[in-house]
């Protein structure tokens, strides 16, 4: 039990984080949390889906258990398996359960990418029965109020075979991420980046830029994130157009012609 | 003052033969000829002055008339290549002096042009093929929108083109050269973001839906005595903001590409006015209005259209002010030569460009609702319920009362979603977002709902209706409502939304003994066929956790120990299995029935179906065929063969055997009707194989580069749906288009039928193995 605490307060968001709100976001959040509704949460890659989830559990005083999917991800894998220890057999929680027993919020990130079979245990935990089928201990795990699930997923890149199935997507309340507005979007990689607000003003033009290159080929526009760190590198003293040729025209693209329109970008707006 | 428009305080001649002295001191040279020499510089950019002195300690020992010589003609020579150069000049003029004396020299340093510009051309020009491929996306990202580029004599631009001069060799070398492109390109950007063309000013007059195709500003300026003066001065003005706004969003070009850019202040033009409008090009390429000297307009004027807040009406006033006060001073008119990046303003193109934009989305407003019309439910009293009474004959067409309902401004809000309703005889339907969005773009354009293109939708969708040219022909029936796919217009760049409407149908069967031939004529091969499939039953794959195996699945074993010494009962499936299965295929065939496969080709095609069945049958793949053809946009048809889950039985085959040459191969709404087919189909590889006779083609326009772009466009989107697309050509010779439309790892070409039915197994074993 001891060993459980610990892992959990490794989880426990002490510090605020810093998140700037789009719009009625955290109030629908904190409702649904009310609610005991789990929330799905949809947008573009490196759009502050995972930053707004460590922001909501430190509001919620919440533990925030969060789980990368793939596709080898089992059910035991979110559950829990015995384990052998010492010669004795011991039960070790999954993630999932772990998040369930502590009334933490569990946020499985990139849910699509999950096996369709695994995705369903979390079926009537998402739905108003909120328990956890523990097959293996034959218990069944009733979650209490504090505990929220979160799942989101980038309706972008994936193919239709990795679609959510609709029994799995009307479990849940939808929040839709996108990239802030410019000036949103610049007050955040000005303060993320450490950069002058010049300059992150600048950056957020040339995202702006590359994100309307998806006609031209570009499959995704350069993210909030990938301005981050083309802002760090600057801040940092790395020359702003080296930063951006690296931090953002080679993480955007292979297609020669498409990498030079880039950083003909970056050299006009530098 | 003739010097009242420069920006700088000329030396004067006592000061220009002081510095010659110090130059060539101890000499001591006729101070009369200096003067005569120097002449020429008195009224020069001091910083030009130096510039051209800074080479005479280099010609003033070779020979003292070349350096007088020199002198007259160096001002000149700047103004054809910049200062940089001019190192590179006097190097040539002391090398021809060398060979040819003073004679040579001086005629070399006279012909500027065509003894040195053209040759520094020749080595660092840059063509616009060169560069278009950069810049576009770079231009397109830039402005958000699909601008394209195209090159022109002068740089300018209509709206939806920007034009670039085709060759560009001011610059030493390519990079900087290009740069100049970029900075041409993005300048004529600026005039698109900035609105130069469509100022919101009281001094424009009212225009109304502008049926003369002409600009409010092209009025204006028509309206003056002397329009190109009015014109010229305004595009300088509006120059000057263009340069500011690019001075705040674009900084690092700017800041490149200034000290590239040519001086005007070289070109030697007379005349006020003339003289004037090189100042403002000035005060365009520095950033710098002050001391230019507008008669009437103060220096805070000009500055103030370096604000972010100023617009091109406060330009157009300005202009207007100017004009008044220069126009009354000019005889006749002649403009200087513009600013190679500004270019010519084409208020023409800009209203051709217009029309054009206003004639396209008023003809894709009209096809989208004609659509709209003609897919409406019947329940909603769409033309469908009003099938003309039987022997009404052709003057039976009845025109739908329609009505377009839009409130609101379609944004935010959520009455906004409420508020877009087509009304049809009076009953509400809600629209389609594409046609919603059209139809806003529509009143954003033209300020209303043009009520002709109701109409004339309505008065459409009511022809088609009554010709019977949509859905189903007589006697067949629809197997599912018909669905409509976009078609994709590479010209445009975008798709043609709602453009195919489709029809599922079922295949009369006919009887034959088609069936019984095809099966006795290739027995033998069928027979080897199924062998060759059944083994393709089998891909290795390690099954874990089975109850026997090849081997011990340790971490299964770990587990069971665990759960036993829980006293949970120990699984037993604790080994790995090395196992031949799960193929977990689905595939769909899309086989052409277009009336070019009539004869040889139907039957090949035919019979390899018979085979590929009896070898699906074997590898037990999930398969599903369908047939399709159409002819035009309204009446696209696929054919059910064999549904995915279908067992193949006889019934199948004797549709097999039934199938018949139709109509047009417009392969594109077929292949996205796959795709769609393909949506809710769970399986590790979706393939599908299509088999046609070659380029697709229907009866309206739909030919050529059109239809190859949209089938490709439909292939790229059935790849990017997760599905594989191989397309299998029957004809004479493989073309070039193939390999662009299909792709040239996705396709083959077969160029003798009979080896059809033999090689369409082979390839589906290969692709799926
Ligand atoms: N609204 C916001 N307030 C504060 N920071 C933000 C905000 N939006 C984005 N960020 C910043 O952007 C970075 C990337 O966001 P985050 O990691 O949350 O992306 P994500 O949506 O989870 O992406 P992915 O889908 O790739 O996991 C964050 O580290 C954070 O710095
Ligand atoms: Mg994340």
């Amino acid at each position: 039990m001891a060993g459980r605490e610990i892992r959990l307060d490794a989880h426990r968001i002490t510090e605020e984080p810093y998140y700037l709100p789009l719009g009625d976001e955290i109030r629908i959040a904190e409702v649904s949390h009310r609610c005991g509704i789990p929330l799905l949460l949809k947008g573009p890659t490196g759009c502050g889906k995972t930053r707004f989830m460590q922001y909501l559990a430190w509001r919620l005083d919440r533990p925030l258990i969060t789980v990368s999917c793939h596709d080898d991800l089992s059910t035991s894998d979110l559950v829990g398996r015995y384990l052998i220890r010492a010669g004795e057999a011991v039960w070790m929680d999954g993630p999932l359960t772990l998040a369930v027993r502590a009334g933490a919020i569990c946020y499985l990130d990139e849910v699509v990418e999950a096996r369709k079979d695994t995705t369903v245990v979390i079926h009537p935990l998402a739905d108003d029965r909120r328990e956890l089928p523990i097959e293996k201990r034959g218990e069944l795990l009733g979650a209490p109020p504090e505990f929220m699930l979160a799942v989101s997923y980038n309706p972008g890149y994936q193919s239709v075979l990795k679609d959510l199935k609709p029994s799995t997507r009307q479990r849940f309340v939808a929040l839709n991420f996108d990239y802030p507005d410019p000036e949103r979007e610049a007050e955040i990689v000005e303060r993320e980046g450490g950069i002058a607000p010049e300059m992150a003003r600048q950056l957020v033009r040339l995202a702006g830029m590359t994100r309307s290159l998806k006609d031209s080929g570009l499959a995704e526009g350069a993210s909030t994130r990938l301005l981050i760190q083309a802002g760090k590198l600057v801040a940092r003293g790395i020359p702003v157009r080296r930063a951006c040729h690296v931090a953002v025209t080679q993480a955007l693209s292979d297609d020669p012609e498409l990498l030079a329109a880039i950083d003909e970008m970056v050299s006009s707006l530098f | 003052m003739t010097t009242s428009a420069l920006r700088y305080q000329p030396l004067g001649i006592n000061a220009l033969k002081e510095r010659f002295f110090s130059l060539v001191a101890p000499d001591l040279p006729n101070e009369w000829e200096v003067e005569e020499a120097m002449e020429e510089l008195t009224d020069a950019d001091p910083a030009l002055v130096d510039e051209i002195l800074s080479q005479v300690p280099a010609i003033w020992p070779v020979s003292n008339s070349l350096c007088y010589n020199y002198l007259g003609q160096a001002l000149h020579a700047l103004s054809c290549f910049p200062a940089a150069e001019l190192g590179g000049w006097v190097n040539e003029t002391l090398d021809r002096y060398e060979k040819g004396g003073l004679q040579a020299a001086q005629r070399f340093m006279t012909n500027v042009e065509q003894e040195f510009v053209c040759r520094l051309r020749g080595i660092a020009g840059l063509r616009f093929d060169e560069v278009r491929g950069r810049l576009l996306p770079y231009i397109r990202g830039l402005s958000g929108r699909e601008l394209d580029l195209a090159p022109a004599a002068r740089a300018c631009t209509d709206g939806d083109t920007i034009f670039l001069p085709h060759k560009i060799s001011m610059a030493r070398d390519g990079e900087q050269n290009f740069l100049l492109y970029k900075f041409t390109a993005s300048f004529q950007w600026a005039f698109l973001e900035q609105g130069t063309f469509f100022p919101d000013s009281p001094l424009l007059p009212e225009t109304g839906e502008e049926a003369a195709g002409q600009l409010a500003l092209a009025l204006f300026f028509d309206s003056l005595a002397q329009p190109e003066l009015a014109a010229d001065l305004y595009l300088q003005l509006e120059s000057i903001r263009a340069r500011a706004f690019l001075g705040r969003e674009l900084p690092g070009l700017v800041r490149e590409t200034v000290d590239l850019l040519p001086d005007p202040l070289c070109r030697q033009e007379t005349g006020r006015v003339a003289r004037l409008l090189i100042a403002l090009q000035c005060c365009c390429l520095t950033g710098e209005p002050d001391g230019v000297g507008l008669p009437g307009v103060e220096d805070s004027d000009l500055r103030h259209l370096l604000q972010p807040e100023a617009t091109a009406a406060h330009s157009l006033a300005l202009c207007r002010r100017l004009y008044t006060r220069l126009c009354g001073q000019v005889g006749e008119y002649h403009s200087p030569e513009p600013l190679f990046f500004q270019g010519t303003m084409r208020l023409d193109l800009v209203a051709a460009a217009r029309s054009r934009r206003r004639q396209e989305l008023g003809e894709r407003f009209v096809d989208a609702l004609t659509t709209a019309l003609l897919t409406l439910p019947p329940s909603s009293g769409g033309p469908e319920e009003k099938k003309r009474p039987e022997g009404a004959g052709a003057a039976g067409t009845e025109v739908p009362d329609v009505a377009l309902i839009l409130d609101g401004d379609g944004k935010g809000g959520e009455e906004a979603e409420q508020s877009a309703f087509l009304r049809v005889d009076n009953e509400q339907v809600v629209m389609d977002e594409e046609l919603e969005h059209l139809g806003r773009q529509v009143i954003d354009e033209f300020g209303f709902l043009p009520p002709r293109f109701v109409s004339s939708a309505a008065g459409r969708a009511g022809r088609a209706m009554a010709a019977g040219d949509v859905g189903a022909s007589v006697g067949e029936q629809p197997l599912v409502a018909p669905v409509t796919y976009d078609e994709w217009d590479h010209r445009r760049g975008g798709f043609r939304k709602s453009w195919c409407i489709m029809t599922e149908k079922e295949i009369p069967v006919t009887r034959s003994t088609f069936i019984t031939a095809t099966l006795a004529r290739y027995r033998g091969q069928i027979i080897r066929l199924r062998n060759q499939f059944e083994m393709m039953r089998t891909t290795e794959r390690f099954l874990r956790r089975q109850r026997d195996g090849d081997d011990i699945d340790l971490d299964a074993l770990v587990e069971s120990l665990a759960d036993s010494r829980a006293g949970l009962p120990p699984s037993d499936r604790l080994f790995v299995r090395l196992a031949r299965d799960e193929r977990d295929i689905a595939a769909l065939f899309l086989v052409d029935m277009s009336n070019s496969t009539q004869g040889w080709v139907g039957t090949a095609i035919k019979e390899a179906l018979v085979l590929i069945c009896e070898a699906m049958e074997k590898v037990g793949d999930r398969y599903g065929i369908y047939g399709f053809s159409g002819m035009r946009r309204l009446r696209c048809e696929t054919f059910h063969i064999k549904h995915l889950e279908e067992p193949y039985g006889e019934t199948v085959r004797q549709r097999i055997g039934s199938i018949a040459p139709q109509e047009y191969t417009r392969m594109a709404p077929a292949i996205r009707h796959m795709t769609a087919r393909f949506a809710d189909v769970d399986a590790r590889i979706r393939l599908l194989v299509i088999l046609s006779d070659g380029k697709p083609e229907d009866y309206d326009d739909y030919k050529g580069e059109y239809a190859i772009e949209d089938t490709r466009h439909a292939l790229l989107e059935a790849r990017s749906a997760g599905i594989h697309p191989f397309c299998i050509t029957i004809d004479h010779h493989a073309h070039e288009y193939m390999a662009h439309m299909y792709g040239t790892a996705n396709s083959i070409f077969i160029d003798d039928v009979r080896k059809l039915p033999a090689r369409m197994p082979e390839i589906y074993r290969v692709l799926t193995s």
